[in-house]
């Protein structure tokens, strides 16, 4: 008995004296674990609404600096909590405060937000705010952290676009033109928000999840029932002609990085307001930094678009329990017989 | 009497050969059956559950290219069970299947029917989880492998629920909002519908798949379905993406269309 607890005390002593080294080694590069097949494993749910409330571009008043000071952030964090105590306010006020980019606005300070001084649209608290974050945008390269230059190619096309628009009647109507389907954007047709747009955290739905078998990795987006199976077995590309919406993505593990190279992308895909080209090619990469931190980043290479190419990067938080629902929104979509119905009562009524 | 004896030993012996001559071993992925690779049936289910012969498809505009393939009963018997009136709406809804059959509007094909669209799926399996995509509508599902759970709310495909039984992996659907449709000939269920899936590999690029449905507002008892799935075997087989929102929009919002 008495050579058992001696075992149990020298077992406990060379623990603790090898637990610093143990620290060490975990601050210094964190080696995630491995699938039963060899590949790091990088499985789980990784929803995007931590990052809700950093803007796609910097504010220009911060140039090239990518974090907030603390004073900077204090004020976001005052926001946010003010922001809070809205949301979460039982009846909305006659005339209440929106948060619009960082600051709120009134109904009578931006009456379109508002019909007869009440707020249209969702409540507040429909949306995901997100935690403040130091982080001062998504896009974190180039250095000041917007958007590159169009190429000229694009501002003509832009430029076309939008005079085209204007031309059209429907475009000096209230409520736009709808004059059908093509009329109203990808995303309120359920049909996609492109590849760049369905890992941009948004206001609701923002789940993601990795499952992974031997040879893929699939990336499940809960908004629009995304699910893109990624081989890392080597494989190439599917033809080049065979163009889609999420692009065709072939995958290669570097170290414990996952990278992502997707191609094959339909022409006229938007980010934010911008029409992506076939030229478009998308590189991921996902890095596990700890046991529930995935670094991500994409970059936007579409050179008859952009004059360069941009980066954005953020961490993606694990969530052990993060409801994914099925988000059936084809299925249900009244926006799209209400926009085009609508219109043509209006039309009548002229 | 030593005889019957020997008799009898030899009489369970053989019997028990043969009962056990069709078992197929898996390869194994964390000790259960490796299910992954990309499936898909081969079979006119999608048309017609029951035997059907050839028929012209419902646009003579489309000539042999919409017309229905004779195919041969997936149901276990050769007969669904429904009650009188739920059969007079399956007529209904073939009647009206050009418009209404959810697959025409490219809605999420609900189970089973997403297992035999005329689409491949792919079985995503990790030592936990169990994904299943189907190219067809982008429509996938998550298996929860872990300890069971309630379905949250009804939905297309439902809440899935696993657990390996040996060679099988058996999957529990529940909370299905009883829109889907089985196939286009009009073959339906309500929101209280039940599926409960069994996949058995049966040899290398094999799955047999088999499904018991219950719903008691619509059938009078619980009946099957069985169906080979095939794996893809070609080099660069892959799901490509099916998403078929904008080949629905014409039927779906054209009367609200501008006319010029």
């Amino acid at each position: 008995m008495k050579s058992f607890l001696r075992f149990i005390i020298l077992v406990v002593a060379l623990f603790l004296s090898l637990a610093p080294l143990l620290v060490i080694a975990q601050t210094k590069s964190w080696v995630p674990p491995k699938t039963p097949w060899g590949d790091p494993d990088i499985q789980g749910l990784w929803p995007g609404q931590d990052m809700v409330g950093t803007p796609l571009e910097r504010d220009g008043s911060l140039g090239t600096r990518a974090f907030l000071t603390d004073e900077e952030f204090a004020k976001k964090v005052a926001f946010a909590e003010e922001q809070k105590e809205i949301d979460t306010a039982e009846t909305p006020s006659p005339n209440p405060r929106i948060a619009r980019g960082g600051r709120f606005v009134s109904c009578e300070e931006d009456p379109n937000l508002c019909r007869n001084g009440v707020r249209i649209g969702p409540p507040n608290y429909w949306d995901e705010r997100g935690k403040p974050t130091k982080q001062a945008s998504l896009i974190m390269d180039p250095p000041d952290g917007r958007l590159p230059a169009l190429t000229p190619e694009a501002q003509k096309l832009q430029a076309d676009r939008a005079a085209a628009r204007r031309a059209r009647a429907c475009a000096s109507t209230p409520g736009g033109c709808h004059d059908s389907w093509e009329d109203e954007s990808l995303w309120d047709r359920c049909i996609t928000r492109g590849l760049v747009g369905s890992v941009l955290p948004s206001g609701y739905n923002t789940g993601n999840q990795i499952v992974q078998s031997p040879g893929y990795v699939v990336f499940r987006n809960e908004m629009i029932h995304e699910a893109r199976v990624i081989p890392v077995n080597g494989r190439p590309h599917a033809p080049a002609t065979i163009r889609t919406w999420m692009g065709d993505s072939r995958g290669h593990w570097e170290g414990n990085t996952l990278v992502v190279e997707t191609t094959n992308f339909l022409a006229g895909i938007p980010v934010g307001n911008v029409p992506t080209s076939d030229a478009l090619r998308v590189i991921e990469r996902f890095t596990p930094t700890d046991a529930n931190t995935l670094g991500y980043s994409l970059t936007v290479e579409d050179p008859k678009t952009w004059t360069k190419p941009w980066t954005v990067s953020f961490p993606l938080k694990r969530s052990k329990d993060y409801g994914v629902y099925e988000y059936a929104c084809h299925e249900g979509n009244y926006y799209m017989s209400n926009a085009l119905s609508g219109a043509r009562a209006e039309e009548k009524k002229n | 009497m030593r005889y019957v004896g020997y008799l009898f030993v030899i009489f369970i012996t053989v019997i028990s050969a043969f009962a056990q001559t069709p078992a197929y071993r898996a390869p194994r992925l964390n000790g259960h059956p490796d299910l992954n690779g990309v499936w898909q049936a081969m079979n006119t289910a999608n048309w017609d559950l029951l035997d059907h012969p050839a028929q012209p498809g419902p646009l003579w505009q489309l000539g042999a290219i919409g017309a229905v393939p004779a195919g041969q009963s997936v149901v276990e018997g050769g007969e669904i069970p429904y009650k009188p009136d739920a059969l007079k709406k399956k007529q209904e809804n073939f009647a009206k299947r050009m418009t209404e059959d959810p697959e025409a509007k490219c809605y999420m094909p609900g189970v089973p029917r997403a297992t035999y669209m005329p689409y491949p799926f792919q079985i995503v399996q990790s030592q936990r989880d169990v994904l299943f995509v189907y190219e067809y509508a982008t429509a996938n599902r998550l298996v929860n492998m872990g300890p069971p759970q309630k379905a949250g709310s009804d939905t297309w495909m439902g809440t899935s629920n696993g657990r390996w039984e040996g060679e099988t992996l058996v999957v529990d659907v529940t909370g299905l909002n009883g829109l889907a449709w089985f196939d286009r000939a009009g073959d339906w269920a309500s929101d209280r519908l039940h599926v409960v899936e069994r996949y058995t590999r049966t040899g290398p690029d094999h799955l047999q798949y088999e499904a018991t449905i219950e719903d008691p507002n619509v059938f009078t008892r619980p009946w099957k379905i069985n169906m080979t799935l095939y794996r893809h075997v070609e080099k660069n087989a892959q799901l490509l993406e099916f998403k078929c929102v904008p080949f629905a929009e014409e039927l779906l919002y054209g009367q609200f269309k501008k006319k010029d």
